[in-house]
Formats: structure tokens, C-alpha cells, sequence
């Protein structure tokens, strides 16, 4: 069908094209939010887009709430006096009183910023500018020093030898791989070709016994690869229907169930499929591919004739 | 020495074994085929041998206006036949029932 129509399965929480064949929709679809194993690298934090803005502004946001946390303080003081500490809600007073005073107790410290912030109220961008100081700021704040790093100093360095050791995720480039959208053509009435099956095992690094068997077991029908490659099934199905269907084989049998990477191998181990992965090296065991009950739905007096 | 304690038994081995015994590998298989021209079968395998099987499918018959029949089969046990695709429909009848939990459907097809 079409020809830009791709499929990614990658990292990214993008925001999944129309056309596109999104394995993060199927992932997410499936799990719904109670996927807990994926939750550090599905957080936001990890996924980072193309643009290298993006971690600043991830840290940028949690800054901003700590702030905003302040802010909200000034403006709330009255309805909810207890929850900010005593020690910062003095400053504000004083900040009330006299301006001047508080200035030139508090310039050394951080707290002059967040005055700032609650003297003249920004317009974001502002704030996120000067956030984006403050980082660089609070870095190499603590070399030379002996006091105790805060949690976004910590956060901070993590991320940053985080994105210094895997410069691919940045760009967030990694694990994605372009597949095309299954080609499903009708043939007749009665049978469905589906035209790039060939291809799209070689895509997926799979054996096309394997696909073909999980396909026809999922669609509860029979069908085969004929001359040309393509495989040729009974019944009539749609696109949609065999994207959703493939799918759910990428889940299950193709990317790591640990960390979602694509570059596994399956392999067989008296009985059992095992998908092991080569991005993190983890292990596991896959269903294994049962086409369990199908009912008659022939023409029984033909089936009889046959077996008679 | 004794090492009694250090054997490892479960005391819930047996309650697990029959109930797994039950329905194969635990879980209940909802899948869809296709018959001639548009129509659609569901089918439902895995129900426990515990259930009256016949009256489930009456129940249904007259929830989702639909055909059913109970099919016994040597393998996998009685399955259930509906017609058209009710998987959404016994999917969410078997939970709401209580006979199904939810992780124990595993929901077949396109
Ligand atoms: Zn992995």
C-alpha cells in the first residue's frame, strides 16, 4: 500500500503517525500503564528525541516544579501555611518587609534565585533559561567543597554519564528499524496474499516457518508461501488485521521483553523458544506457538466424503 | 543436623497441580475463525472441567444473540462455539462472571 508508511519499533513515546506501524502503540496498547518493567526507560527521562534539547528541558521541568512549588507557596501562603518549611518561608516575609536586606543575606546562597522568581513572576521561557544556567551552574558546584550534593546535582551527573557512555540513545537513533507494512492483497474470494511476508521475516531476523506458523495459528486458518514468496492464505483479511497480528508476534517473539531492543535471536532449547538478547544479554522463554482448538467450518458433508 | 526445615515443600502444590490440570496451561484461549464469506466463529478452550459447560453457553446464547454449541474434543477438552466474533463480548462476560480472571484470557486472532 503505501510506500512511506513505517514501522518503529523503537524507544520513543513519540506520538505514533496515523499511518504509521508503531510497535510503541502495540506495546502500549497491550500492556496498558501497568508495564513496571519498562517504567525507567518508558519514564520520559530516558527516551530522549532527536533534538539534544530535550534533557535539559526534562531537567528544566523538574526544576521548574521544585520552583513552582515555591512560587506557589507565596501565592497560596494563606491556605496552606504548614507545608512549606519554616526556613524558607521566613525569606519571604522578609522579602515582603525589605527588599535590600534580603538581597545581601541570601546572595550567596540559591535562594536569591528563587526570590527572583517570586518577586517578578517570568513567562516560562525565561524560567526555562534560567534553568538551563542553573545546571551549568550547579555542575561543578560541589568540586572543591565538602557539602552534601542534592538530588538534582546526583541526577544530573548520572544523566550526564548516562549520555556520554551511549551517544546513540541521544540521538535516539538506536533500535529503530524501518519496517514496511505488510502488502495484503485479496486473491478472489476465498484466499488473501500477502505479498512482503519473505521480506518481513528477513526484517525481523526470523525463520519464515516460524511467522508463518504463529500467523496461521493466530488467524486460525491455513495457507502457505507460494513460488513467488508470498505467502497465500485462506480466508480474507485485511491489512489492519495482519498488521495487528504481526504485531503481537514482534512483542512476543521478536523485541527483548527486558529492554524492548530489537536485535534478539530466538533460539531453540529442548522444546522451548528462548529469546536472548544482544543489547542488554538478557534471557527469556517465549510462548510457544500452539494452534489449539479449531472448529470445523467446512462443508461437513465434503470432510465426510473425504475421510469415508 | 536435622534439615527438615530446609526441604522444600509447598504446602499449595496439589490446590495448584489440580486447577492447572484443568485447563492445560492455565489459561482460557479466546480465538476467532473465519467460515464462509464474512462469518466468523469464536471459540472458547480452556474452560475449567468444573463449569457446566452447557449452561455457560446458554447464558451466552442469550446475552450476545447469538448461536453456540459445546463441542467435546480429545485433546482440549469441551469447547465453547459462538457465532460471529463475541470475543469482546466473552471476554468481558467471563470476568465480569467472576469464572475467568483476566490474566487467564489469552485473546486470539486478527
Ligand atoms: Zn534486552
Amino acid at each position: 500500500m503505501d510506500e512511506d508508511m513505517v514501522f518503529d519499533p523503537s524507544l520513543k513515546k513519540k506520538k505514533k503517525k496515523k499511518t504509521g506501524f508503531d510497535i510503541d502503540a502495540a506495546l502500549a496498547g497491550d500492556q496498558g500503564e501497568s508495564t513496571s518493567v519498562e517504567a525507567p526507560a518508558a519514564s520520559g527521562d530516558v527516551d530522549l528525541p532527536e533534538d539534544d534539547n530535550l534533557d535539559l528541558d526534562n531537567f528544566g521541568k523538574k526544576k521548574k516544579k521544585k520552583k513552582k512549588g515555591v512560587f506557589n507557596m507565596e501565592e497560596l501562603e494563606n491556605t496552606m501555611p504548614e507545608t512549606p518549611p519554616a526556613e524558607e518561608q521566613e525569606p519571604q516575609e522578609d522579602d515582603v518587609i525589605d527588599d535590600l536586606d534580603l538581597e545581601i543575606d541570601f546572595s550567596k546562597t540559591k535562594k536569591k534565585k528563587k526570590k527572583k522568581n517570586i518577586e517578578e513572576p517570568m513567562i516560562e521561557d525565561d524560567i526555562k533559561g534560567e534553568d538551563q544556567e542553573n545546571i551549568e551552574d550547579t555542575t561543578g558546584d560541589w568540586i572543591g567543597t565538602d557539602r552534601d550534593y542534592t538530588y538534582d546535582e546526583l541526577l544530573e551527573r548520572v544523566f550526564d554519564i548516562m549520555r556520554e557512555k551511549n551517544p546513540s540513545m541521544v540521538s535516539g537513533k538506536k533500535q529503530k528499524f524501518i519496517m514496511r507494512p505488510p502488502q495484503v492483497v485479496r486473491i478472489g474470494t476465498k484466499k488473501t496474499s500477502f505479498a512482503n511476508f519473505t521480506e518481513i521475516c528477513k526484517t525481523l531476523h526470523r525463520q519464515p516457518k516460524h511467522l508463518l506458523d504463529f500467523l496461521l495459528a493466530e488467524l486460525g486458518t491455513s495457507g502457505s508461501v507460494d513460488g513467488n514468496s508470498q505467502l497465500i492464505i485462506k480466508g480474507r483479511f485485511q491489512q489492519k488485521q495482519i498488521e495487528n497480528v504481526l504485531r503481537r508476534y514482534i512483542k512476543e517473539y521478536v523485541t527483548c521483553h527486558t529492554c524492548r531492543s530489537p536485535d534478539t535471536i530466538l533460539q531453540k532449547d529442548t522444546r522451548l523458544f528462548f529469546l536472548q538478547c544482544e543489547t542488554c544479554g538478557s534471557r527469556c522463554s517465549v510462548a510457544s506457538i500452539k494452534s489449539g482448538f479449531q472448529a470445523v467450518t467446512g462443508k461437513r458433508a465434503a470432510i465426510r466424503a473425504k475421510t469415508a | 543436623m536435622s534439615i527438615q526445615n530446609l526441604n522444600t515443600f509447598d504446602p499449595f502444590a496439589d490446590a495448584i497441580k489440580s486447577s492447572e490440570d484443568d485447563v492445560q496451561d492455565g489459561l482460557v484461549h479466546v480465538r476467532i475463525q473465519q467460515r464462509n464469506g464474512r462469518k466468523t466463529l469464536t471459540t472458547v478452550q480452556g474452560l475449567s472441567s468444573e463449569y457446566d459447560l452447557k449452561k455457560i453457553v446458554r447464558a451466552c446464547k442469550k446475552e450476545f444473540a447469538c448461536n453456540g454449541t459445546v463441542v467435546e474434543h480429545p485433546e482440549y477438552g469441551e469447547v465453547l462455539q459462538l457465532q460471529g466474533d463475541q470475543r469482546e463480548n466473552i471476554c468481558q462476560w467471563l470476568t465480569k462472571s467472576g469464572l475467568v480472571k483476566p490474566e487467564q484470557l489469552k485473546v486470539h486472532g486478527f
